[in-house]
């Protein structure tokens, strides 16, 4: 946005990070099989069982064309926890996102669902998704030409068979569950509107709904409030934090006002790799973060 | 009980579907009594084996937004099935007296080929007829879907796949007579083909065989499975991230596409009389496009419709004006991309009664 302003001092925009020159040996992946050692039970063990985590992120690295998008970034979630990401454009949360849910393969390192043994970046995106992890885009994503309830209808958690589809209806209990969805997201009435006529905040909200009844243990949440007023921010900040405590919940953010209004624990990413972990405040008074936002 | 009548009510509203009740009937007990010359009979016959076609590629492109320009291979395919059968049930009555085919004779083979064994019986045929196409479609479909080929690229092999197997089928050595194919039949099931009976026989099943495939894919457009299909053809990665495995889906609408061409292509050929490689030109599969988009896409109903529009509108053009066929089908083709991007019956049903 303001990244041509001539004095970014004065801005509290993030510094931009100039990519560094390729080096010299670039690894240029393929296709990734082959390439990184399998997860071993001794190593998933060592991770897992010394906290109550739910999601570890171990030791991952992304690179794409020799730009390290991620360096060697460990990350773990705590059950039931509310963290906020932030960092600086080019940080890496997004691509974080990325390789939790599957959309990118690392070059090295492990994410594991506590609970099952496999490694996350080993299986499709739609496998990860019923192992229990949901994400919300940063854009909203949801089915512009189908109405609100099939919106939520399709995400409902349940078989995914195709069999399922042609034969299975919707149980009263999940019709139930949809109507119940509808007015968490306050779009009571508006079920059989298409989505496609939703403002901007309401698709927000819906593609949060569909997260909702996809049931997930890890809801991932990419800028939730980007585009919103700030009545539907305020409105936001109070459903994600009702929705921590049973799942884990992370939110990628850029505006401050918000990651206070919601978390207890703030991570900050700086070139792919954590940089300061903590309270807000904490993150805040670390000159080191304060230098990556800042440029001072 | 309930829950069915629940379900009819889901694909259609009670007044449409005594409308479908009223044209299935008059099609059906009227037309074959009307008094019309067999050769319209036949004809009407032809053009409902067209309609299942475009109902079937509804199905993939409509709904799941999969443009398939080579679904002539599988229509050809169940029409050679039925061609085998209907060629070897003349039994000695061919031109050299023999109990091969006439052309194996011409090629003066000596046996059958192992592929024509038992296609003297016709329920082998038929499942001949529904089993090949659908398992050229299941492998094809689960190379390209498992490689996430999709929209133009995919057209483009569906393409290769039909003109590949064109030139296959025009070899002598394939076994299927080469570019003149299989014809001279005499009987189907015991029935002489020339017979009137036997032709409103044929035109009988087909409609029949068009209301229930349209019946069955309206079924599964109106089920969650459509839901599915339109969120795979309007954002299939978001649908990924609702955890679906969309490869499934299209790899099953796909088969079961071209298992109703390849019916479709065996309730033709007695009609018709001859099956041969021209079946598989890749334009015979562009025209087939044609048709959906002429009647309305994502309406089932609309794509039959267009078949039998464009292809009444080709049967008057090749009598009236023969060179100027093809400049109307690219004229027509044009019209209705710019001006009915919905179709004709998609643009008449305001509604959307037979959309979903």
């Amino acid at each position: 946005m303001a990244s041509s302003a001539p004095d970014l001092s004065a801005v509290a925009e993030p510094a931009r990070r100039a990519p560094e020159a390729p080096p010299p040996a670039s690894k240029k992946r393929l296709s990734g099989f082959g390439k990184k050692p399998k997860l071993d039970d001794a190593r998933y063990d060592a991770l897992v069982t010394k906290r109550k985590a739910s999601l570890v992120v171990d030791n991952v690295s992304v690179s794409f064309d020799g730009f390290k998008a991620l360096n060697q970034l460990t990350l773990v979630l705590d059950e039931g926890e509310l963290r906020c990401l932030i960092g600086p454009n080019g940080a890496g949360k997004t691509t974080l996102m990325d390789v939790i849910t599957g959309k990118t393969k690392p070059d090295e390192g492990h994410v594991l669902l506590v609970g099952d043994r496999r490694d996350l970046t080993e299986l499709s995106e739609y496998e990860i998704v019923r192992l229990g992890i949901g994400r919300k885009f940063q854009r909203p994503t949801v089915f512009l030409g189908h109405t609100v309830f099939e919106n939520l209808e399709l995400s409902l958690a349940g078989d995914r068979g195709v069999f399922r589809s042609i034969f299975g209806r919707l149980t009263s209990s999940e019709k139930d569950r949809i109507a119940d969805t509808l007015k968490t997201i306050g779009l009571t009435g508006a079920g059989a509107r298409r989505a496609g006529e939703l403002s901007h905040g309401q698709k927000q909200w819906l593609e949060i709904g569909m997260l909702l009844v996809q049931d997930p243990r890890v809801l991932l949440v990419d800028e939730p409030v980007a585009g919103m007023t700030h009545e539907e921010t305020e409105r936001t900040a109070e459903l994600l934090t009702s929705l921590a405590g049973a799942r884990t919940v992370v939110v990628v953010e850029h505006d401050m006002d918000f990651v206070r209004s919601l978390a207890k624990k703030v991570t900050v990413l700086h070139e792919g790799s954590v940089l300061a972990e903590g309270t807000l405040d904490q993150v805040k008074a670390d000159p080191r973060v304060v230098e990556v936002y800042l440029g001072e | 009980m309930s829950a069915l009548v629940e379900r009819l009510r889901e694909m259609h509203s009670p007044r449409t579907w005594l409308v479908l009740g009223i044209v299935f009937l008059a099609l059906v007990a009227g037309v074959p009594f009307s008094g019309a010359p067999d050769y319209v009979v036949t004809l009407l016959g032809k053009f409902a084996c067209y309609g299942m076609v475009a109902v079937a590629m509804d199905l993939i492109w409509g709904y799941a937004g999969i443009l398939s320009l080579g679904h002539g291979v599988f229509f050809a395919l169940g029409g050679y099935a039925m061609g085998m059968y209907l060629l070897l049930s003349i039994g000695e009555q061919g031109v050299y007296r023999s109990k091969l085919p006439d052309f194996m004779v011409f090629l003066d083979w000596k046996e059958l080929p192992w592929f024509w064994r038992g296609m003297d019986d016709f329920g082998l045929a038929l499942v001949v007829a529904l089993v090949v196409p659908g398992l050229l479609a299941w492998v094809f479909g689960w190379f390209a879907f498992r490689s996430r080929i999709k929209g133009v690229y995919f057209s483009i092999i569906t393409q290769a796949l039909t003109f590949a197997l064109m030139l296959l089928f025009f070899r002598n050595d394939t076994g299927f007579g080469g570019n003149n194919g299989l014809t001279n039949f005499k009987q189907i099931y015991g029935y002489p083909l020339a017979d009137p009976s036997t032709k409103a026989g044929l035109y009988v099943f087909s409609v029949v065989f068009l209301f229930a495939s349209y019946l069955l894919c309206r079924f599964l457009v109106t089920s969650r499975l459509g839901r599915i299909l339109r969120a795979i053809r309007d954002a299939e990665g978001r649908l990924m991230f609702s955890g679906y495995d969309p490869k499934r889906y299209k790899l099953f609408v796909w088969v079961l596409s071209a298992v109703l061409c390849g019916v479709a292509g065996a309730l033709y050929v007695p009609q018709v009389g001859i099956i041969n490689p021209s079946e598989m030109q890749p334009s015979n599969s562009v025209e087939m496009a044609i048709w959906v988009a002429v009647g309305g896409r994502s309406t089932l109903l609309g794509a039959a419709v267009g078949a039998l529009l464009v292809n009444a509108g080709k049967s008057w053009f090749t009598v009236a004006v023969p060179e100027a066929w093809l400049y109307v089908l690219g004229a027509i083709f044009i019209v209705v991309t710019l001006f009915l991007p919905r179709g004709v019956v998609g643009t008449l049903d305001r509604k959307g009664s037979l959309s979903t």
